[in-house]
Order: structure tokens, then C-alpha cells, then sequence
């Protein structure tokens, strides 16, 4: 399809929902809802928060107690979406947090979310931060209703669900891509490929963060890092949350609720009776870089998906690809 | 939605009945308001609940009870943080939320045939009481039952009436007992058991017990405070129990019971491992395997 066709696909995916995709929101960008193609930069590298805040929100209440009575599921009302413009890492790390929140498990709110939200992948042009080619993340084969490869005037429009290929059923505006596209969507590809400037050494990465755990390599970083979390909260794969409960002033009904929860802080791994399974910076530095150096085994991806959301917004300016190259003996 | 939401929202329970332990412990002995719900509901020896107090929030209680014994649930509670300290302010009649049973148990069935050894640390006793609950309750199908139990005092025995039954009568099973404070009471009964009781650690008790157990053909048990797995599990290690017949079960943060939370999460990128679904019960060689989970 051509790019100027942009608005009429975005009226076809209005049938389904609203339209939410990446807005330039002062330095950054957000995913936001969006009423016309033009308010949307397609060109962005990364948001801040990740599109993991459509699913798991970053506070939500959960369920609503009655003193007397007890508790029960607060419903909302359900509303589609669809997600315009996810690169392929944000893709993947969706898949990622999937095989978490809707296992044999799932998880209510989450499950009706995702299943109310319709994908629109949007291939992209890394920056220097982004290394989702070092995790294999960098293509999307699944985990997504539609995707659009640039290449040039006009994309190449994958269709990966019944959902979106009903959709698009009568769309005039999509023709059937000739020789010509195929070769740009190649030379694209190609391009890209060639723009990652970043490379984690990832072939053997669960077995070097885990024997190397004890390594003096990582005091350096650590001692640096400000504990403060945010690389859990605009990490897309991060899915830890913790639990309050608040009551009203009338002490008969109050609600649970459960925010975005991040393993740096001391709370993370405290038991009753004031025990701390990692009581130290360096216990908790290990542990986040440990559990993102595994593979989930239910998607075959790794817990990192290359994003550079963690080294972009560090404000200790820590680089994730350099501590675990520095561990590994690759960096120094 | 239905099976779900059912693991999202505490189910009503009343406090049937609320026994003092300790100065720090309460028993509760809990039923689902929903009658239908009671008798469906199945739990095993080692799984645990998460047990809410309306408008104070949620925490993690194992089970302490065998469902081979008629009568309620039961959940020992020792009164350390916020919702235990809300719970022991509440009466009989009180109504508060449970969710699950969550958790693998301690493999009570493939235990069959062979001696067990039970290890347990102050409030480590609660989790194995089920366990010795049900091994007793299907007596003839196991071997040789010990029990050591490690406490600080008399005053601070779990189940006082049940572990030092033994020393009464014929009980099933054989019970040692180390303590660790100057206390009058064990002073006297070891004075009259040498052979079974000792002051000291839980590993004192090794030495007691050690012409009763035959490692080659017994599943252990261990539930305590995190530093004494260390040392059992050496003792064990060194006396040849199989590290795949060596069981322990492990306390960790958990919000959701159902590995969503990520608080439980333990081992290293090669092991990722949520206590709350994948245990809490783990083979001493699952142990092994698992960074950081001793």
C-alpha cells in the first residue's frame, strides 16, 4: 500500500477500536491515543514506558473489598484497541509477557486486555542503543494481527491473523506487491542490518550471567547504579508488580490494588520477620542482569529484548550490552 | 473467566476455632462460607493458601494439615507483619479470604515403601505436620517414621501435644527433639531420653537418630528457618540420602501465588524458577540446580 494511504487504513482499523501509536511527546515518545495518521511519528526509535502499560497498567485497582462482605473482581469495561506502529522487539517482549500472564493461569485483567488489542507492527531503523539483532528479537514471525514494512512510498503489508485480514476485507487501497517491492523490502532489510552499532554476545548469555555471578566485573556498575528502578519500569519484559490494599474513610469498603513493582528495591525480596533474600545493591544488581539474560522457555526468546530502554533512561547512564560484556571479558 | 477469577478473589472463610501455640502463634481453624466450595476443596501436604484480612491485604500461609484427617483447615500463623498482626486481632466467627491451594507438595505418594525423615526448624514444624499427619493416617504404607525437631524452648514447641507423644505412648513414629535455651521442661525430658533429646541445633540430632535412619532407602524432609537448610542438607549429604529423595520446602515473597508477581522468582538465567508454582517444595538436586534458592 502506499504511505499516502496511511489515514484509509487507519479508518479500516477504527472499526476495531481505537487507534493508540507512538505521539512525540516532548523529548520522548509515548504511545497515546491517536485520531489521525498525522499525529503520529512512525519514524521513533523507542517510547519511555513500553506498551506493556496496556496490559498490566502501571497502577490499577484489582478488587474491591467490603469489610463485611469481602472481595470481588473489579470489571471494566471492556474496549478494543489497537496498538499502531510496535516494533518488532515490542512485539516480541509482548509475546514474552503472554506466555507469563496468560498461562495456565491467566491472569484476568491481562487476558481481557489482550485479547481486546489488535498488533500493528511497523518495521524501523535502529539507533545506537538499540542491539535486538544481538537477541534475535529483531524480527516479529508472530504475535501480531498486521505489520508494515517500509519500503520507501509505500509498505509492505503482512497479515498475520484472521482478525486483521477481515479487517482489511474490501480495503481498494492495498495491491499485490510486485518484484520491485520484494527487492526494496531487501535492500531495507539489508540496511538495516547493517546500522546496529551495539552487540551483545548473547550466544551463551544464561550460562556467562549465571557462572560469572560472583564476578568482581560487575562492582564497578554497581557501584554506580542509584537502585532507583527505572530500568524495570520502561523495560517491555518487566512484569513484577506488588499488592496494597487501601480502605476509605468509612472503614467498610476499600480497594486492592497492584503497581509496577521493580527488583531493585529492598522490599523486593524482604519475607516476614524482616528476612531479605537479597539484601544488598550488588544481590539485587546480579538478579535483574540474571533474569533478563534467560530465555523464556515457553517462547524460545530471550527475557532481553534489545530495546536500549534500560541504558537510554538510566539516569546513572549504566549501559546494559556494556556490563554484560564487561562480565563476559568481551569490554576492558 | 469463571476458573480464573476464582484464583484472583479471595473466597469468604470463617474462623472456626483459634488455638494459642505460642506467645506469637495462633492456630486457625478455617471453612469456606460456600459449602459446596468446602467440599470441593483439595489441598496436599506442603501446598499453601494466600490468606487475606478484609481491608489490610493478602499474605502467604502454608498448610499445616493433612486432608486425611477429617475437620477444617487448618493454618498456623506466627503474628510478624502487617496482615498476621491484623489477623491475630480477629475472633471466632470472623470472616476472612482465601485463595488456592497453590504449590506442589511434598510426593507423599512416591514416598510409599520407604522410611521418612522429618527435619524441621521452629516454625519449619507447621508445613510437615501435614506431611507427618498424612504419612501416620496410611501407616502401613511407609517404613520407619523419625521426626527431628529443633526448637528454641518448651514455650516455643509447635504442636507440643503432637511431637511429644512419643515420648508417652507408641505414637507411630519416633520423635528427637534439640533445644536451645536453659529450659526446665526439656532439661527433664532429656534427662529421662538421652537417646532422644539434646540440646543444641537440629543437627545435633543427627548423632540420636542415626542407628534408626537407612539412607539408602528413605525420603527426607526439611522445613526451617533459611540458614539451617545449609547445614541439614549437608548432614544428609554426608550420611548418602540420594539428593533426588531429599526434600525441602522455601519461603519467599509472593503477591499472586501463580508466577505473575515475580517476588518468588529465584535461580539465575539458566534456571528462572517461581517458587510459588514450581514449589514450594524442591528435591535437594533441584536445589542444586537453582542459584540462590538455599
Amino acid at each position: 500500500m502506499s504511505k499516502g494511504d496511511l489515514p484509509k487504513l487507519l479508518s479500516a482499523l477504527k472499526e476495531f477500536g481505537e487507534v493508540h501509536g507512538p505521539v512525540r511527546y516532548g523529548k520522548f515518545h509515548s504511545f497515546r491515543r491517536v485520531d489521525s495518521a498525522d499525529e503520529m511519528d512512525l519514524s521513533y526509535t523507542r517510547t519511555m514506558i513500553p506498551p506493556k502499560k496496556y496490559f498490566v497498567r502501571p497502577r490499577e485497582e484489582i478488587l474491591r473489598v467490603n469489610l463485611r462482605r469481602g472481595y470481588e473482581l473489579l470489571r471494566e469495561e471492556p474496549r478494543n484497541i489497537v496498538l499502531f506502529g510496535l516494533h518488532a522487539c515490542d512485539i516480541n517482549a509482548i509475546k514474552v509477557l503472554d506466555s507469563i500472564y496468560m498461562d495456565e493461569h491467566p491472569d484476568p485483567y491481562y487476558a481481557s486486555r489482550r485479547e481486546r488489542t489488535l498488533i500493528v507492527g511497523i518495521s524501523c531503523l535502529p539507533d545506537d542503543e538499540c542491539f535486538c539483532r544481538s537477541m534475535g528479537t529483531d524480527y516479529a514471525y508472530d504475535g501480531f494481527d498486521l505489520f508494515l514494512h517500509d519500503i520507501g512510498e509505500s509498505y509492505i503489508l503482512r497479515v498475520a491473523s484472521e482478525r486483521g485480514e477481515s479487517l482489511l476485507e474490501g480495503a481498494d487501497f492495498l495491491k499485490k506487491p510486485e518484484r520491485e517491492d520484494f527487492m526494496r523490502l531487501a535492500e531495507f532489510e539489508r540496511r538495516r542490518a547493517s546500522m546496529f552499532k551495539k552487540e551483545l554476545i548473547s550466544s551463551h548469555l544464561p550460562d556467562v550471567a549465571d557462572s560469572l555471578h560472583d564476578s568482581d566485573a560487575w562492582n564497578e556498575y554497581v557501584s554506580r547504579c542509584l537502585a532507583c528502578g527505572s530500568c524495570n519500569l520502561v523495560c517491555p519484559t518487566c512484569r513484577c508488580y506488588d499488592v496494597f490494599e487501601r480502605v476509605d474513610l468509612s472503614l467498610e469498603n476499600g480497594v486492592r490494588e497492584r503497581r509496577w513493582d521493580s527488583c531493585f528495591l529492598r522490599s523486593h525480596a524482604l519475607v516476614a520477620g524482616g528476612l531479605n533474600f537479597r539484601p544488598t545493591r550488588f544481590d539485587r544488581f546480579v538478579h535483574r542482569y540474571n533474569c533478563k539474560s534467560g530465555i523464556n522457555v515457553e517462547t524460545g526468546l530471550p527475557y532481553c529484548v534489545g530495546c536500549g530502554r534500560c541504558t537510554v533512561f538510566c539516569p546513572a547512564g549504566i549501559d546494559h550490552v556494556e556490563v554484560l560484556n564487561s562480565v563476559w571479558g568481551v569490554v576492558r | 473467566m469463571e476458573l480464573q477469577e476464582e484464583q484472583f478473589v479471595p473466597k469468604p472463610a470463617e474462623i472456626l476455632d483459634i488455638r494459642e501455640m505460642t506467645s506469637i502463634e495462633r492456630l486457625f481453624s478455617l471453612r469456606f462460607l460456600d459449602e459446596e466450595y468446602e467440599r470441593s476443596f483439595r489441598y496436599m501436604p506442603g501446598q499453601f493458601v494466600q490468606l487475606s484480612v478484609y481491608g489490610v491485604g493478602e499474605t502467604t500461609i502454608s498448610i499445616c494439615r493433612s486432608q486425611t484427617r477429617p475437620g477444617p483447615l487448618e493454618l498456623l500463623v506466627r503474628r510478624v507483619g502487617r496482615v498476621t498482626n491484623a489477623l491475630h486481632r480477629l475472633r471466632r466467627g470472623d470472616v476472612v479470604g482465601l485463595r488456592g491451594p497453590f504449590g506442589n507438595w511434598f510426593p507423599v505418594e512416591e514416598m510409599e515403601g520407604s522410611d521418612v525423615l522429618l527435619i524441621a526448624g521452629g516454625l519449619g514444624m507447621a508445613p510437615l505436620r501435614g506431611v507427618l499427619q498424612y504419612v501416620l493416617d496410611r501407616r502401613e504404607r511407609y517404613g520407619d517414621v523419625n521426626l527431628l525437631y529443633g526448637v528454641k524452648s518448651y514455650e516455643e514447641t509447635l504442636f507440643r501435644e503432637e511431637v511429644l507423644e512419643p515420648f508417652e505412648r507408641d505414637s507411630g513414629f519416633r520423635s528427637f527433639i534439640s533445644f536451645e535455651k536453659d529450659d526446665p521442661f526439656y532439661e527433664e525430658l532429656m534427662r529421662r531420653n538421652p537417646e532422644r533429646v539434646r540440646k543444641g541445633v537440629v543437627t545435633v540430632l543427627f548423632e540420636l537418630a542415626d542407628r534408626y535412619l537407612d539412607p539408602k532407602n528413605t525420603y527426607a524432609v526439611v522445613c526451617g528457618p533459611p540458614v539451617m537448610y545449609r547445614f541439614v542438607l549437608r548432614e544428609l549429604d554426608r550420611r548418602g540420602f540420594s539428593p533426588r529423595k531429599v526434600y525441602v520446602t522455601l519461603e519467599r515473597r509472593m503477591r499472586c501465588g501463580v508466577g505473575k508477581c515475580g517476588h518468588c522468582i529465584i535461580g539465575g538465567a539458566t534456571s528462572i524458577t517461581y517458587v510459588c508454582k514450581d514449589g514450594p517444595v524442591f528435591s535437594y538436586f533441584d536445589v542444586l540446580s537453582i542459584r540462590g534458592a538455599i
